[in-house]
């Protein structure tokens, strides 16, 4: 089972009287290709496409052209697509007296702070039997880990953070 | 910082029952279940028009259809087991197996997934709507021009042809669509540890045949527009007298043609091995080898496509090359057959359903790879194309070669994906029957190719009527004895034995680790590869 642990290279510090207060986890998907990886792909794909269809089109057959190019359109597109959630993430930081939620899909990033003291966890029951794991305080609430984490996960991060949240240490 | 499990589609948290399961899923084994069903719907279908074929061939004169509808049903066949049987069979364990191979939650795009289905049913739809529409003297029946449409005959055919195209069209969409996926999940969503060369050969298998796909699909759907815009807006790139070229319509069509056989073959060959190594209790002899060789018949395969029309008249220099890079491709051929002997020399064997229908399909499959060498040269060819030499040459190559390697990966993969164990002694008759009945179909249609007898013919010479009657009583065999396939199969998916989340002793593979059938969700748990 995948587990949260401290970044330490980032947000370990010592605070006075907080024990073990300072946390985070960084939930994103598995990449195995990387961005010069997806290019190349994608070139080598549409020189050989291109290729043949240039081919063609010079003895007579120029409807292949379109065809090709629409193909690569495709396929440009699906890694184009990849390539921009390749960095989505979502993070819980804990500093100090801060809890901080960020989200980023595609270029949008977001971040809702909560105190910590006050913020509350929560676990929602979904219709096929998984839980959502909340996180709610003065009237905002925020999902976390529907979807880059399972359900055992989610579990195990809400007992974490269970222990991390209203209390003071 | 984690890398925890990326489940790519919240809509998984809560799927549907029912229909709409099956019509909205994005799940990879759902889609690849219904790819399966599909192709197994598909083959009894064009099984069943063939089965009409060898009746009226049982013995000379025309007993019970019309010429027309004689070629009708031999050119339908064709495309849809091609079309509509082998490549969704091979599409169906793509969507299956590659993320549980490669250790990822599900396919990249599976919205693109569920839409590549999808197309298939229409496109199936239209290609034997024709028959029916027939009925009621709409029309003059399906296509008739073979699975080649080649022009002028199929600028000059019925509806059936327009019905053929699109279809094509729409089969042609889901390929790629299907390829996109397979490219993208195989090279983006390998587990942590996954190098390309620890991948599963069946990802090689699938890896290259999406590239295939990608690279000659345009071709194909370049050249039925052109006979489309032929047939109906006045162009003439495939009319000699308005200036254009029929033979161009033979270089496009066959130029996707024949990688088009190496799109059906990759993915037996990239599974097979892992077959072979099971049932041999034996690790798979040489994987660089074989990953060379697939990415070298890969390549081979687009630059040999003029070898399926040595006779339509081509300068001698070509004919030479097409028929040198022809013979290449058994070179690394070769080195496959080589490597799949030796992963089962010396083995541990056992010879249960799939290793049965492995060691079949080596040897059957090599009949059809050297008579390819035969039909390969020129001065032969001019002998034996267009003949029945043809028919049995590309039938051992798409049955054997093809079809009973997919029933060898159905044997092999069943109980992991229904957690039962299907009717092993029933499964063995399967094998014998199949094998038996398939030798004694096609091995008199090699001797017919040789005294003469021409494909696609409905009627012919008396001196032809013994090896065609054995032919066709076989084909009945061979056609009945699938339907014991379907009820193991049917029997299987309802109950029996308990899986376990091994099955096979010798099984090797991240699939293996999960249970019997698998959960909805393949590996919420990332796998790492050491």
């Amino acid at each position: 089972m995948k587990r949260s642990f401290l970044d330490r290279s980032l947000w370990l510090r010592e605070v006075l009287g907080l024990m073990d207060a300072n946390f985070k986890i960084v939930a994103r998907p598995n990449s195995s290709l990387t961005s010069r990886g997806r290019f190349y792909v994608v070139s080598i794909l549409a020189c050989v496409s291109l290729a043949v269809a240039l081919a063609f089109g010079f003895i007579g057959a120029w409807l292949v052209l379109p065809f090709a190019g629409l193909e690569l359109l495709a396929v440009a597109y699906a890694f184009y697509y990849i390539n921009c959630h390749a960095n989505d993430y979502e993070s819980i930081t804990i500093v100090g007296d801060d809890l901080a939620v960020e989200k980023r899909h595609y270029k949008d990033t977001s971040q809702v702070v909560f105190n910590r003291y006050w913020a509350r966890v929560m676990l929602r029951d979904l219709p096929s039997g998984d839980q959502s794991l909340l996180l709610r305080s003065h009237g905002k609430e925020v999902e976390f880990g529907r979807h880059f984490m399972n359900n055992e996960e989610r579990l195990a991060l809400a007992q974490q953070l269970k222990e991390r949240v209203g209390v003071v240490f | 910082m984690s890398n925890a499990t990326a489940v790519h589609h919240d809509a998984h948290d809560a799927h549907p029952t029912g229909i709409m399961r099956w019509l909205t899923t994005t799940n990879h084994k759902d889609i690849g279940t219904m790819y399966l069903t599909f192709s197994l719907i598909m083959f009894l279908v064009g099984g069943s028009m063939i089965l009409g074929v060898r009746a009226e061939l049982f013995k000379p004169g025309l007993q019970l259809m019309r010429p027309e509808f004689f070629n009708q049903l031999i050119g339908v066949h064709a495309l849809v087991m091609i079309f509509a049987a082998l490549m969704p069979a091979a599409t169906g364990f793509a969507n299956w197996m590659l993320p549980l191979q490669i250790g990822a939650p599900d396919m990249a795009l599976p919205r693109l997934n569920n839409w590549g289905f999808w197309l298939l049913p229409p496109a199936a739809i239209l290609l034997t709507l024709p028959f029916t529409l027939a009925l009621f003297g709409i029309g003059d029946g399906a296509v008739a021009t073979g699975w080649t449409m080649y022009a002028p005959l199929s600028v000059q055919g019925g509806i059936g042809v327009d019905f053929a195209i699109f279809s094509v069209h729409l089969l042609g969409i889901s390929s790629v669509l299907g390829s996109i996926n397979v490219i993208v999940t195989i090279l983006n969503m390998r587990a942590p540890g996954m190098t390309l060369m620890k991948m599963p050969m069946f990802a090689w298998g699938w890896l290259i045949t999406a590239f295939l796909l990608i690279a000659t699909i345009p071709v194909l759907a370049g050249a039925v527009t052109m006979l489309l815009t032929d047939r109906h807006f006045g162009t003439h790139f495939f009319d000699a007298a308005g200036g254009g070229d029929p033979i161009l319509f033979q270089h496009l069509f066959w130029f996707f043609g024949h990688p088009e056989v190496y799109i059906l073959l990759l993915p037996v060959w990239g599974f097979m091995p892992q077959i072979l190594q099971t049932f041999s209790r034996k690790p798979m002899y040489g994987y660089k080898a074989q990953v060379y060789s697939l990415w070298a018949i890969g390549a081979l395969s687009v630059v040999v496509w003029a070898h399926h029309f040595f006779t339509v008249g081509m300068p001698v220099p070509a004919l030479l090359y097409f028929m040198y890079s022809t013979m290449s491709i058994s070179l690394p051929l070769a080195v496959l057959f080589y490597c799949w002997i030796a992963t089962i020399w010396k083995g541990s064997l056992s010879f249960e359903t799939p290793m049965l229908f492995a060691v079949g399909w080596i040897i059957l499959f090599g009949i059809g790879g050297l008579t390819g060498l035969v039909l390969a040269d020129v001065a032969a060819d001019a002998q034996y194309h267009h003949s029945y030499f043809v028919v049995a040459h590309f039938h051992y190559t798409l049955f054997a070669g093809g079809i009973m390697g997919i029933m060898a990966g159905v044997y092999y993969w069943l109980p992991k994906m229904t957690g039962h164990m299907y009717n092993e002694k029933l499964g063995k008759i399967h094998f014998w029957l199949t094998a038996i009945s398939f030798n004694m179909t096609f091995i008199p249609q090699f001797f017919l190719g040789l005294a003469g007898m021409p494909r696609r013919i409905p009627d012919y010479a008396l001196q032809f009527a013994e090896f065609n009657m054995i032919s066709s009583i076989a084909a009945f065999a061979l056609g009945l004895s699938q339907l014991l396939f379907v009820y193991n199969i049917i029997m299987c998916v309802r109950g029996g034995k308990k899986a376990t989340d091994k099955v096979w002793e010798g099984a090797q593979g991240l699939e293996w680790t999960l249970p019997s059938p698998p959960p909805y969700h393949s590996f919420t748990e990332q796998p790492t590869i050491k």
